[in-house]
């Protein structure tokens, strides 16, 4: 048997049509605007915490530094810092690389000499200096002329570190701050929230 | 009978399969970001920071033994593989996050005056990382710029150092080491230098009386040629090492005759600046002097003699060296002992005598003795006979009876003026008499009731037998 099927025209009338239309056109606009949002605040978040990765970075390199350091500089707009390290390894063109190019890459062993402060130990007749300096959006890491970026951010990451020298040591106070790209109206706050701090002291006898 | 079928019904299930495509894509972006910035932040950073603590504690545990040396010799690097003049500390673990360390001592210097050796600590310091090794480390930072990978060196399969310059570090023996798990290891060298005792005129851990109302005590420095009064005059080129006659205290008795041309120091005492004393006054020192026990890197002894109670003379068989000195064991020495150089050289000598110190000894020039004693000393000024005048040739020891309540002392009675050192942590020392003295005391408790002139000698300053170590010099392989 057969169905009988109805020839009757069937449709959404045009206030069903137009009423579903502003339905859709106000849910896709609102799906719309939230994704926006959402990548918005995502990207914002994860600029955030890819910049705040990288002020630990920044500290963990300058901590790292200043404890095996011998002495610290701070310019005067506290933004490059100077430490004068030990040449524990052995360089190409060192005397004792030019004596023996095998101990290229090994460790030196040290030397003790005997000075109005004290005894000192001396890794070499020199010593390296370690640069962090500032660079448009970038902080660089100089080792005897290498550079280093060890942090990139357009967020304005801003380093300020002081160095307060005592009888026998000398520690450097580090805080840096960044701009995060969602703002509030400008307020300060925006900036000094996002402050990182750090202490860190030479393990070694001050040398100036 | 067939139903009917509408035609959209297709359309529905595309529309919810891609919109959970689309969210599920956000949501594993979103999760892949945070993994990678939760394992920097929360296993890596802090991984990095406790492998340091590690190699730092590794360190600690090498220092103690490097002061037991001179502390507890016969316990010192007990329980390390000891070869030579390097020791191997066992692998040690420690805390909830499985830390773990070792070190490697080596004796890697002689100090060529006092022959005290200086050591070197290699402490490693390993970290595990938690999470698991794909999610990789945070290296996005620029084109062409990496991250956090220069910094934090992390062991993921296998150990990069090793690999890479050996496991000394120095090259040899590099290869391929898997880890268990991903993890980071840092590495610290440490000198421990040794400490002397002579750093004070007269320094003494219990009760001070002295000296006489008209003493002196001052200072030179015999590098600079023979002593002279210069305490006076600050244009003298040698002024700046004539005001360094300084006092230890380490307790509140103190009574402070004479005139001190240095500082002074108690813990607790009242003393109060006045004209007599010239440099600082400090009462609140607090310090101690461990018991002083015999060094245990002595040679093998001379045959002989084997005691002197009447008039001897002895040349060593060999200059010898301060590291390494010629050696005598005494079981007395009470009567006269003359020691003479080896020919021209600098010659070195060190006596232990197993009793009571009563002899006359004499010190031809060129020659620097150490005499250890374990009894008590009771002699005159006279008997020590230093003829050089320069106190770090003429060295004395006590050795520290082992009952702590036991008493020992140090009595010098005149006539007679001398130039030597004293080292008595756990001796009473009484010095009668007016001599003038060149040296340095360190005792248990002093009185002196003569108009004493006693010159402290700053060359002592690194002169004497280790009492103790410091860590001089830090440094971090940041290979």
């Amino acid at each position: 048997m057969r169905l009988k099927t109805s020839l009757e025209p069937s449709a959404f009338t045009l206030s069903e049509m137009m009423l579903a239309i502003a339905i859709s056109g106000v849910v896709f606009g609102a799906t719309l605007t939230s994704s926006t949002s959402l990548q918005k605040s995502f990207n914002a978040i994860d600029n955030y915490f890819g910049t705040h990765m990288q002020q630990i970075r920044i500290v963990d390199y300058l901590s790292r530094d200043v404890k095996r350091g011998l002495i610290v500089t701070t310019s005067a707009d506290l933004q490059t810092v100077t430490i004068t390290v030990p040449n524990y390894i052995i360089q190409a063109g060192d005397p004792e690389a030019v004596a023996n190019p095998a101990l290229v890459g090994t460790p030196r062993t040290p030397t003790m000499s005997y000075t109005p402060s004290g005894w000192q130990v001396n890794y070499g007749n020199t010593t390296s200096t370690v640069v962090y300096s500032i660079s448009g959006m970038s902080i660089l890491r100089t080792e005897n002329g290498a550079v280093t970026t060890i942090a990139s951010s357009t967020d304005q990451l801003v380093p300020q570190t002081t160095d307060v020298e005592l009888a026998n040591t000398e520690y450097t106070q580090t805080s840096i701050t960044f701009q995060p790209i969602f703002t509030s109206g400008g307020a300060v706050a925006e900036r000094s929230g996002t402050t990182v701090y750090s202490t860190a002291y030479l393990r070694n006898k001050r040398r100036g | 009978m067939r139903a009917r079928r509408p035609a959209e019904e297709g359309n529905v299930l595309i529309c919810a399969l891609c919109t959970i495509l689309i969210i599920s894509l956000i949501g594993a972006n979103v999760l892949s970001n945070c993994t990678t910035r939760f394992n920097v932040s929360s296993s890596q950073v802090r991984s990095w920071k406790e492998s340091l603590f590690a190699a730092e504690a590794g360190g600690d545990i090498a220092y103690a033994q490097v002061r037991k040396t001179v502390m507890d010799p016969t316990h010192a690097f007990t329980g390390w593989t000891n070869s030579g003049a390097q020791h191997v500390s066992p692998l040690t673990t420690f805390g909830s996050n499985g830390l773990a360390t070792t070190t490697v001592v080596d004796l890697f210097y002689y100090d060529p005056i006092t022959g005290n050796p200086w050591y070197r600590s290699r402490s490693k310091g390993t970290a595990p990382v938690n999470g698991v090794s794909r999610t990789g480390m945070d290296d996005r930072m620029g084109a062409g710029s990496r991250g956090d990978s220069l910094l934090r060196k992390i062991d993921f399969r296998t150990d990069h150092f090793v690999a890479i310059y050996g496991p000394n570090g120095d090259g040899v023996g590099k290869t391929l080491v898997a880890v268990p798990n991903p993890q980071i290891t840092r590495r610290i060298e440490q000198i421990s230098a040794p400490v002397t005792p002579f750093e004070a005129a007269i320094k003494c851990t219990g009760s001070f009386y002295g000296l006489g109302s008209a003493a002196q005590v001052d200072s030179y420095n015999s590098k600079n040629g023979p002593y002279y009064f210069a305490a006076n005059n600050p244009a003298d080129p040698h002024f700046s090492d004539s005001r360094s006659g300084s006092v230890e205290i380490g307790t509140p008795v103190a009574t402070v005759n004479g005139m001190l041309y240095g500082n002074i120091s108690t813990n607790g005492g009242t003393l109060r600046p006045s004209s007599s004393i010239t440099g600082t006054i400090d009462n609140n020192v607090p310090f101690t002097c461990p018991p002083f026990l015999m060094p245990t890197n002595m040679p093998a002894p001379q045959l002989a003699p084997t005691s002197v109670t009447s008039t001897v003379s002895i040349t060593p068989p060999a200059a010898a060296t301060a590291a390494v000195p010629t050696y005598y064991l005494f079981s007395a020495l009470s009567g006269n002992l003359t020691i003479n150089a080896v020919g021209a050289a600098q010659t070195y000598v060190a006596i232990h005598v197993t009793n009571d110190m009563t002899a006359h000894i004499d010190v031809k020039p060129n020659v620097h003795v150490k005499i250890f004693f374990d009894g008590n000393m009771d002699v005159k000024g006279r008997d020590i006979e230093n003829e050089t005048g320069l106190a770090a040739n003429l060295q004395y020891y006590a050795i520290s009876p082992a009952d702590p309540n036991a008493t020992q002392y140090i009595h010098i009675a005149p006539p007679g003026d001398f130039a030597a050192t004293f080292y008595a942590p756990s001796a009473d020392v009484v010095l009668n008499g007016n001599p003038d003295l060149t040296g340095a005391v360190v005792c248990k408790t002093f009185y002196g009731n003569g108009n004493t002139s006693w010159h402290y000698d700053r060359s002592l300053d690194t002169e004497g037998d280790a009492v103790d170590y410091r860590i001089v010099s830090y440094v971090e392989d940041i290979r």
